[in-house]
């Protein structure tokens, strides 16, 4: 999807086109004229037309522009910040979260809080996580500040639910390991940028 | 042919007690059931026309959706406000609902039949009386009641507000309506719907001699049945919901059921009076006819409804004593005119 | 018998352009940050001495490159913290230490506080010129609380500097770890310290020095203290926390009578319980080093407190009804303020056999030497470098003046005496000039005549002493204190030799002593004829602060209000008592520290029922705080009517304490009186149980830590231990008590030593005020 209707923030020099209204009567005799015009000009009968040919076209012309949500759902920009996707790791299906709590301590709205402890094989291991979507303001820094392009945001934007907790924990949040194939990356706030590469400086290796 | 048996009405059996029972609950069931349908026409309709597909997951095409509504409206609780004036509440729905039907006795709604074996004749109107479009117009005018009350009674600054609108709106276009169907009515020189029928058989439609009384009688019908572009009495934008503001369940559906119920009545009243009544077109039966008229009618408002906005409250005084009312004055004196010429 | 003074010459430097004064004979890096002037350094730790293992300190004193870690200030010194070459030199070394370092700063535990982290960034690497391959390192646990990964570890020594010159266990210490060897190649190619530091990193690792995969130590966890990065963590804290995400509330240890600044560190326990959680305690570990009690044992909270109206009623009519209160010293000055405003008003008996002894003893010896309080303290001790430590299980008792004695043979190039009637391994290994006295239980008299003998200006000492003390034979006290006297005297001048400052430890085993005047005397003697400065180590928390503060009365009688003891009606914060009160890290108060400083601590968790001060409004007139009680300390015991909150707990960048106020103290003038003769046949024989702690328990509170692992019982030397059996059974002449036996393996000799710290198991009532008593042990 292009950006470019986005970036073009140079608001005026568009074409508008300026619509050319009556003034309105000052005097009787135009009252009385704007009258006999109206009555006799067919606007009225133009609003009939538009709307039964808009009703004709809907019809029979494959034009009804309903959206039969939630049938139906409208793509949305990669860069939409809805509810947080844990991901996992493509190769190995485990999650990438390593538990580093710069998403925690980045969170405007303190709403991210994570238990973390030391597993069976050695590593940080998240034993529990959880945004508070009662506070979360969407903003996106966690997705930009985790340095695993672990948490994103996702496109759930559908957000309610008998319980808040029902998006708030890590399981909820996180890619089912069945649909692992499935899994996007993701395009928005945090993303790696295209030029990443020059950015980098090359660390000598000794192997 | 049903046509047949109203050319032939001298003829016709005589009408008892047991046909106008019948035929009463036969006009109240179905014009009801259709005031009820007409909802969902209404709703499909302004949805088309907005593109959109309207109501569509309660049964095929969302037909159901009316019987959803009605469980609905019946299932809701009841509310009558603390401060309301209780008995006047109550009733009030039911004086529109009741004037809307009453009105609808002196109109013909479906032919003349006899139901076999029990030989009971059901006539097509259920009290044939001779000046049925004066008792038509002043029911329809007694409906003014519901509206009124019901605005007074809830003790709602929204009621009363709407409750005003109803009186001005209701009283001014009274005048247009009778003006405008007093030419007709000179040129019949009946007041019965049969005789309209009748006058209109072998000439042309009463609409090709009185096209200003048409007019004229099709924008007071608007304002009388509240619909849009002169539904000042519950402009939402306005005044909350006006006369039903504090109305809820079974009783905010019987206002709409008589709404309903007064479309249809304009809606035959302009049939029968100006668009040639019940009689066969060409190939097409009367009993189509008249159907279709009646339809056109009810889909016409609907159309007028997605097509047009509202108008101010005086903007709708201007229109009525300064531009309609003259105008049908006028339409009378000629008409008039040219009678005695 | 006058206050100690050690004055320090002043001498002027210029460090950038800009002079400073300094004291003449300190390390420049410690001149420096005393004047807030910041020079890069990872290794070097203040208190202990320099190991040049990181070589960033590096700085041009008049034209040449030395390192501000071990080159002292000498007067009119020109000092240039930055020079492109050195800025080169850093620069490289900060290379060298990210090589291979793992990029794991997500999931450290030192991430945010990481001085690996804060160099690379200071010196501004962004680019990393050095590679070689990397070995295999695994992670360890080295005992119940230490947790290393070798992977992170920069083998900046810190660990085992201050293992070795604060703490004396010397547990760890560097191994070779088998890395790849260094491309001769960078020798040419890069600066010449970056190159040799690289070299000793690329081989060396920490490993436990007794060749095992565990560390022999007691487990005081300051080595994780002042890891620079996260290669040391306790086992309890590795992974459940950023150190970002804790709050640091500054506080005293509840537990020695040292009163450790520390730092309760919490957070949130978790998703479910919001409730505050210490997740760790840490300290200013180049001003103080804390011992595992003060580090571990921080969770003693009284979490299921509520305001139980009925039994705060029941506790007011018990308080109004009690005879007695007994109380243990874990009591801040404030409750001990109120409990004896109770007694004044009330009349009731104030009951502590725990600090009963040492309150007669600080009277004995405020009549005997004029001083209001004895006048050393640990910071005083620091800085001599001759240590004496007489009646106290050093390693024990008082894991302040542990380090003291150890620092001094250590940075002071001190000597030390140790005198117990209990054996120790440990303390002989602090240095070489270390002699310890295994004496028998009896002779701690002989003792300080000994010390008389050595040390003293025999033409000051009183007429009668100075008889007595000729009486002896050559070498008869030493011998009767079972030295090796040939051998002793043979080593004894090169011990003296240099020496100018003295400190006498006195321990807990001389306050409730039978002959305690008489001991009182000697020391008053040794103060005056040998100039020795004296420490008393209050036995356990703030036994000082209890013993200035109240008039404790010798027994308890009738209707007894125990407040975290035994008693008829129980005030406990250990959640098991009648009436629930705040633990030590629930309420703010202050403390009397064995160094004679008023010490303010903070509340680091929430508490939800009543104090000692809601039963003190119903009961007295008090204010409506109980931090309201600490301006009126009784001032003629040398307290201030200074506010809680006007108080300081801070460090400065010198290392000056500035915590709260030092108790004022008053010197009278008192001729010093002639010492007792004793009797050296009044020994104590046949199996002696000594009352003593393990190190890291002190009391209820510290059991109640879940990292505190030292179980209550009888503690023996290997052998004595294996001759006990599993079980013991101790007959006492009041009593007898039934407990496991449990090996020490740094005790050494024939006397066991009993826990106390359970009140329950009531161990003083089986002690009386002496620690020393002849049992009757049987197997359980």
């Amino acid at each position: 999807m292009s950006l470019e209707q986005f970036k073009d923030r140079n608001v005026g020099t568009q074409n508008y086109v300026k619509l050319d209204l009556d003034h309105s009567p000052t005097t009787g005799w135009c009252q009385f004229k704007q009258v006999v015009k109206r009555t006799f000009k067919p606007e009225l009968f133009v609003g009939l037309w538009v709307t039964f040919r808009e009703m004709i076209n809907a019809l029979f012309r494959g034009k009804m522009h309903t959206t039969q949500y939630p049938f139906e759902k409208l793509p949305i920009s990669p860069r939409y910040r809805a509810i947080h996707d844990m991901l996992r790791l493509m190769e190995s299906g485990n999650y990438r979260c390593i538990g580093c709590g710069l998403c925690e301590k980045i969170c405007i709205s303190d709403c991210i809080s994570m238990e973390t402890k030391y597993d069976e094989n050695q590593r940080k291991e998240v034993s529990e996580y959880t945004i508070n979507f009662g506070r979360c303001i969407f903003c996106g820094y966690c997705a930009e500040v985790c340095p695993e392009l672990a948490i994103v945001h996702g496109g759930r934007y559908e957000t309610a639910s008998e319980q808040r907790a029902s998006f708030s924990l890590f399981e909820d949040m996180l890619t089912p390991i069945d649909q692992l194939n499935l899994q996007q990356e993701y395009a928005g706030f945090g993303a790696i940028s295209p030029n990443a590469d020059e950015n980098i400086k090359s660390t000598p290796l000794a192997y | 042919m049903v046509s047949t048996l109203f050319l032939t009405a001298t003829a016709l059996p005589e009408v008892g007690p047991a046909g106008v029972i019948i035929k009463a609950v036969l006009i109240l069931a179905v014009i009801a059931a259709i005031a009820g349908f007409g909802t969902y026409i209404e709703r499909k309709i302004l949805a088309f026309m907005q593109r959109r597909l309207g109501p569509q997951h309660v049964g095929p095409f969302g037909l159901l959706q009316l019987a959803a509504d009605g469980i609905k409206l019946f299932t809701k609780e009841d509310i009558i406000p603390q401060h309301a004036n209780k008995f006047i509440f109550a009733i009030a729905p039911v004086i529109t609902a009741a004037t809307a039907f009453i009105a609808l006795a002196a109109v013909p709604v479906f032919p003349d039949f006899t139901i076999p074996f029990i030989d009971v004749f059901v006539p097509s109107i259920a009290a044939d009386i001779n000046v049925g479009i004066l008792f038509v117009l002043g029911m329809m005018a007694a409906g003014l009641y519901g509206p009124l009350l019901a605005g007074m009674a809830q003790g709602n600054k929204w009621g009363i507000i709407g409750s005003a609108r109803t009186a001005i709106q209701f009283l001014s276009y009274e005048v247009v309506t009778g003006l405008s169907i007093l030419a007709p009515i000179m040129m019949v020189g009946s007041l019965s719907f049969v005789n309209f029928n009748d006058y209109q058989t072998d000439g042309l439609w009463l609409v090709a001699y009185q096209p200003v009384a048409f007019v004229l009688f099709l924008i007071a019908g608007f304002a009388e049945t509240n619909r849009t572009p002169f539904d000042l009495l519950e402009h939402e934008a306005e005044v909350i919901s006006g006369y039903v503001t504090e109305y809820s369940g079974m009783r905010w559906g019987l206002f709409f059921i008589g709404e309903y119920a007064n479309m249809i009545t304009i809606g035959v009243i302009a049939s029968v009076v100006f668009l040639g009544g019940y009689n066969d077109f060409w190939i097409f039966p009367g009993w189509l006819m008249i159907i279709g008229k009646i339809a056109f009618s009810f889909f016409f408002m609907l159309w007028v409804r997605a097509a047009w906005p509202h108008v101010r409250p005086d903007q709708l005084m201007w229109l009525c004593w300064k531009v309609l009312m003259p105008l049908a004055v006028v339409n009378v004196v000629i008409t008039g005119l040219v009678i005695m010429l | 018998m006058s206050e100690v003074q050690i004055v320090d010459n002043m001498v002027d430097i210029t460090i950038d352009g800009v002079e400073y004064k300094a004291k003449e004979g300190e390390y420049i890096l410690n001149a420096a940050r005393a004047n807030d002037v910041f020079i890069p350094a990872i290794c070097y730790l203040t208190r202990c001495s320099p190991t040049l293992a990181c070589r960033i300190c590096l700085v041009e004193v008049d034209g040449k490159q030395v390192y501000a870690c071990n080159s002292k200030v000498k007067a009119g010194m020109n000092i240039t913290v930055d020079t492109p070459d050195i800025l080169t030199e850093r620069r490289a070394m900060m290379e060298v230490y990210d090589v291979n370092h793992p990029l794991q700063c997500g999931v450290c535990d030192q991430s945010g506080e990481c001085e690996l982290q804060n160099y690379t960034l200071e010196l501004q690497v962004d680019s990393q010129s050095y590679s070689i391959p990397d070995t295999k390192r695994e992670t360890a646990n080295w005992s119940s609380v230490l947790h290393y990964d070798p992977g992170l570890c920069i083998v900046c020594e810190r660990c085992t500097t201050v293992c070795k010159d604060m703490i004396g266990d010397a547990a760890i210490t560097t191994a070779k770890r088998g890395g790849e060897a260094l491309d001769k190649s960078w020798k040419d190619n890069m600066p010449k310290d970056a190159y040799a530091m690289w070299n000793k990193l690329q081989k060396s690792v920490i490993a436990p020095s007794n060749g095992t995969g565990s560390t022999d130590c007691s487990d005081c966890g300051e080595c994780i203290a002042v890891c620079p990065v996260g290669a040391l963590v306790s086992r309890d804290f590795v992974y459940t926390s950023n150190a970002w995400d804790l709050k640091r509330i500054p506080a005293v240890s509840a537990h020695s009578s040292d009163g450790f600044a520390i730092y309760y560190e919490t957070k949130p326990a978790g998703i479910e319980d919001r409730t505050e959680k210490i997740f760790r305690v840490t300290n200013e570990w180049n001003f103080v080093s804390l011992d595992g009690a003060a580090r571990f044992a921080y969770d003693f909270e009284n979490d299921t407190a509520s305001k139980d109206e009925t039994a705060f009623n029941a506790g007011v009519e018990a308080l109004t009804k009690a005879e007695t209160i007994r109380f243990n010293s874990l009591i801040s000055n404030e409750e001990a303020l109120m409990l004896q405003t109770l007694k004044e008003k009330k009349g009731v008996k104030l009951y502590n056999p725990e600090v009963r002894p040492f309150q007669k003893f600080l009277k004995l010896y405020n009549e005997a030497s004029g001083a209001s309080l004895y006048n050393g303290s640990t910071d005083t001790a620091l800085k001599c470098d001759f240590a004496v430590s007489v009646g106290g299980a050093l390693r024990n008792d008082s894991p302040g003046l542990k380090y003291a004695f150890n620092n001094i043979q250590k940075m002071n190039k001190g000597a030390g005496l140790y005198f117990h009637p209990v054996g120790d391994k440990l303390i002989p290994t602090f240095g070489k000039s270390v002699e310890c006295f295994t004496h028998k239980v009896g002779l701690e008299e002989a003792t300080l005549y000994l010390l008389l003998e050595l040390f003293a200006d025999k033409d000051k000492l009183p007429s009668d002493t100075k008889e007595y003390l000729a009486s002896f034979g050559e070498n008869e006290l030493l011998e009767l204190l079972g030295a090796d006297a040939e051998a002793f005297m043979k080593a004894f001048p090169k011990m003296m030799k240099k020496k100018e400052n003295f400190v006498l430890m006195v321990g807990e085993d001389y306050y409730g002593h039978a002959k305690a005047e008489n001991l009182v005397k000697l020391i008053v003697l040794l103060e005056a004829t040998a100039g020795f400065q004296v420490v008393m180590n209050p036995p356990k928390s703030n036994a000082l602060g209890v013993a200035l503060i109240c008039e404790l009365d010798d027994e308890a009688t009738g209707y007894t209000v125990g407040y975290n003891e035994n008693g008829d009606f129980k005030l406990s914060a250990l959640g098991d008592g009648d009436l629930d009160m705040p633990a030590m890290n629930q309420q703010e108060g202050t403390f009397t520290t064995l160094s004679k400083r008023v010490v303010p601590t903070n509340a680091a968790l929430d508490y939800n029922g009543y104090v000692l001060n809601d039963l003190m409004a119903k009961l007295i007139d008090a204010p409506s705080q109980t931090i309201d009680w600490t301006a009126y300390l009784p001032q003629e015991k040398g307290y201030q009517a200074m506010d809680f909150d006007d108080m300081l707990n801070t460090f400065d960048n010198a290392g000056q304490d500035n915590r709260g106020y030092l108790l004022k103290v008053t010197y009278d003038e008192v001729e010093p009186t002639d010492a007792e003769k004793f009797d050296k046949d009044d020994v104590l024989d046949g199996d002696i149980v000594y009352r003593a702690n393990p190190p890291r328990q002190f009391n209820d509170f510290s059991d109640k830590a879940h990292q505190i692992f030292e179980a209550f019982g009888l503690y023996a030397s290997e052998e004595r231990a294996k001759a006990l059996g599993e079980k013991a059974e101790i007959l006492f002449k009041n009593g007898k008590i039934t407990v496991d036996v449990i090996v020490d393996a740094k005790m050494e000799g024939d006397i066991v030593a009993l826990s106390d710290f359970k009140s329950a198991e009531n161990v003083y009532e089986l002690f009386g005020e002496s620690r020393y008593q002849t049992v009757t042990i049987r197997k359980g």
